[in-house]
């Protein structure tokens, strides 16, 4: 994604790879992101192009074969791959071949003897229909904008009603000028600027004709489908408020009298409709288990509601979970709950980081902490049977406590490669 | 240094008027404002020593606030303030300039706290937002890029990142000192480093995290 090329052709220093440009692009980026790629002007290219266009419109056929195959700068994908990759392939094949059918009858009938060279004005053609449906949003969009503001056919142009009759006029003209440079075309070989010419002349006239009306129709499609989106949104949102946040607050109200119960209500809300909102991919994995970071995640909850006490996780990288793993997770559930239950402070911190050669993780609490030395019998059990879990795993653990400053619990695993 | 001149930046009445009860003697509030522009005009006009910022409000949220203030009198410091640790937000509103930022649950004296150190000119880090930095500064990230990384401002020293760590095992800056052995003073000054390397490294993450802002 990140590719450092230039937004305009630096002469004499070529890029790679090639990219269609997006900043010096006039139609679809193809010139100017060729001229990026070859350090060349991109006028020497536009060029080129134009007269390979007139060699039977070959450079035509080069221009869109590019547009569909080589990817826009910034994106990962080639138009080409995102049209294969689209599930109706089958019933975008059964258009083409249509359309080719269609061209074909149309052919015969007015122009029977068309040179072979306008095949490639024909493919083109096809490219271009090509290019409009597996278009990116991002690009679609200039595309629109580029028929939309184009003399004649955009929008503006069909408001008022002397501009209506001139495009029609226009149209029919150019359409049958188009039509009988075609008919006129003589031999198999031969007549190939006539045969170029004619189709231009006749594709223009069908823009003009047909454009506005097109371009109507795809306003009102996109616009439908993008209210249809917006319900769906809704409903979603909707579903969703009720089964969490409204289920929650009638819970609320009814343990009213319940001080703690609310606390946890209201922070077991909390913390599910922030994951909801800002972090929609856990939200969707369920429980996870997966990676660390969703383990502690769990942990987090559980304490928090199980003891009424906040947690404040932080976590620094993340990794998939194995035994090991979840052996340090364990020994950190433990830590947390004997913090829970006994430091009678507001809240715990956990943190955990994933370094390439250790993970370490601490819980600390700033309670009233106690005497290493002169620890309680139950207490120490519980800081042994922590300390038994590192080891069996090949970590280490340490306990830190003063009176009145907190204890810290620090747990360190080192990673096998 | 007296009581810092402080104002409040929020466009829910409940919160302001929390906010208000629990500093209402510890601070000087010179104004509050529920409106992005009201806000501006009225902040450039009073110049307060310390702003305390909502970054979710209509019409460009608090980052059109710091924008248009920092822009015109680059003297008055900004505290966000959030009801998300979205490190998109968090991140966003740091490069734009803000001092610290906290959550809204965030308790009484620890947002008093927070504020006379930000009219201190010190910055507030948060153990989520310490979290955020080491992650974004991660020694990973140096390996894969190293062609395009400025070592002074797009790496840590080792001694900036036990603080973070110790920020984000829950210490605070006195505790830091002690584990430490430096002063808290110390502390601060390497806080503050890490905060100017957050508003103008050039590191991947930290842009990417600023432009994936999607809420106002």
């Amino acid at each position: 994604m990140a590719l450092t090329t230039p937004p305009h052709a630096v002469v004499g220093t070529p890029y790679r790879p090639y990219r269609r440009g997006v900043e010096n692009a006039i139609l679809g980026g193809v010139c100017g992101g060729l001229a990026i790629r070859l350090g060349v002007k991109e006028r020497t290219v536009r060029i080129v192009f134009s007269l390979m266009a007139l060699v039977g419109g070959l450079g035509i056929l080069l221009y869109m074969v590019l547009w569909l195959t080589r990817p826009r700068a910034g994106e990962d994908e080639a138009i080409g791959h995102r049209l294969l990759g689209h599930r109706e392939l089958h019933r975008v094949l059964i258009g083409l071949i249509a359309i080719v059918l269609c061209i074909f009858l149309l052919f015969s009938l007015f122009a029977p003897n068309f040179g072979v060279f306008t095949w490639p004005l024909i493919f083109s053609l096809i490219a271009a229909i090509g290019v409009w449906r597996g278009a990116s949003s991002d690009e679609r969009h200039r595309l629109e904008e580029l028929v939309r503001s184009a003399p004649l056919i955009g929008a503006p142009a069909s408001r008022t009603r002397r501009v209506l009759w001139l495009r029609v006029i226009l149209g029919v003209v150019l359409v049958s000028i188009g039509l009988r440079t075609l008919r006129h075309v003589r031999g198999f070989w031969g007549g190939t600027t006539p045969v170029l010419f004619g189709i231009i002349i006749l594709v223009a006239g069908v823009l003009v004709l047909l454009a506005p009306w097109w371009l109507a129709t795809l306003n009102d499609l996109s616009g439908e489908r993008r209210a249809r989106v917006r319900v769906e949104e809704r409903a979603n949102v909707a579903a969703h408020l009720h089964d969490s946040v409204l289920q929650t607050l009638t819970l609320i109200e009814r343990a009213a009298g319940d001080e703690t119960a609310v606390t946890r209500l209201a922070r077991n809300q909390e913390r599910e409709l922030r994951q909801w909102l800002f972090e929609p991919e856990r939200a969707l994995d369920g429980d996870g288990g997966g990676s660390l970071t969703s383990q502690l995640h769990a942990l987090e909850s559980e304490i928090e509601s199980d003891y009424g006490i906040k947690v404040e996780l932080v976590a620094v990288g993340d990794c998939a979970t194995n035994a090991d793993v979840l052996a340090l997770v364990a020994a950190g559930r433990e830590a947390a709950i004997n913090a829970a239950r006994w430091s009678d402070a507001t809240s715990i911190s956990i943190f955990a980081e994933v370094e390439p050669q250790a993970i370490t993780l601490f819980v600390r609490d700033r309670g009233k902490g106690f005497d290493v030395d002169a620890v309680p019998r139950d207490r120490q059990g519980i800081a042994l049977s922590i300390r038994q879990r590192m080891l069996q795993h090949g970590g280490t653990a340490s306990l830190k406590s003063a009176l009145e400053v907190g204890t810290e619990v620090q747990l360190a695993l080192p990673r096998k490669p | 240094m007296g009581q810092p001149r402080v104002f409040l930046v929020d466009d829910h009445e409940l919160i302001l008027s929390g906010i208000r009860s629990e500093l209402a003697g510890s601070v000087d509030l010179v104004g509050e404002a529920d409106e992005v522009d009201v806000a501006i005009e009225m902040i450039l006009e009073r110049t307060p020593d310390v702003v305390l910022l909502d970054v979710h409000m209509p019409g460009g949220g608090g980052l059109a606030v710091l924008n248009a203030v920092s822009a015109k009198s680059p003297t008055i410091r900004f505290l966000a303030l959030s009801v998300s640790d979205a490190a998109e937000d968090v991140i966003s509103v740091i490069r734009a300039g803000a001092r610290g930022y906290v959550t809204k649950n965030i308790s009484g004296p620890d947002l008093l706290d927070a504020i006379y150190r930000v009219g201190a000119g010190d910055a507030v880090f948060s153990p989520r937002l310490a979290g955020f930095v080491l992650d974004a500064f991660s020694l990973e990230g140096v390996n894969l890029e190293a062609g395009d990384v400025d070592p002074e401002l797009d790496q840590l020293t080792p001694r900036e990142r036990q603080v973070l760590r110790l920020i984000a095992r829950g210490y605070s800056y006195r505790d830091i000192g002690t584990e430490l052995t430096i002063s808290p003073k110390t502390v601060e000054s390497h806080v503050s480093s890490v905060l100017r390397k957050l508003q103008l490294s050039n590191r991947h993450q930290l842009s990417h995290w600023a432009s994936e802002r999607h809420l106002n």
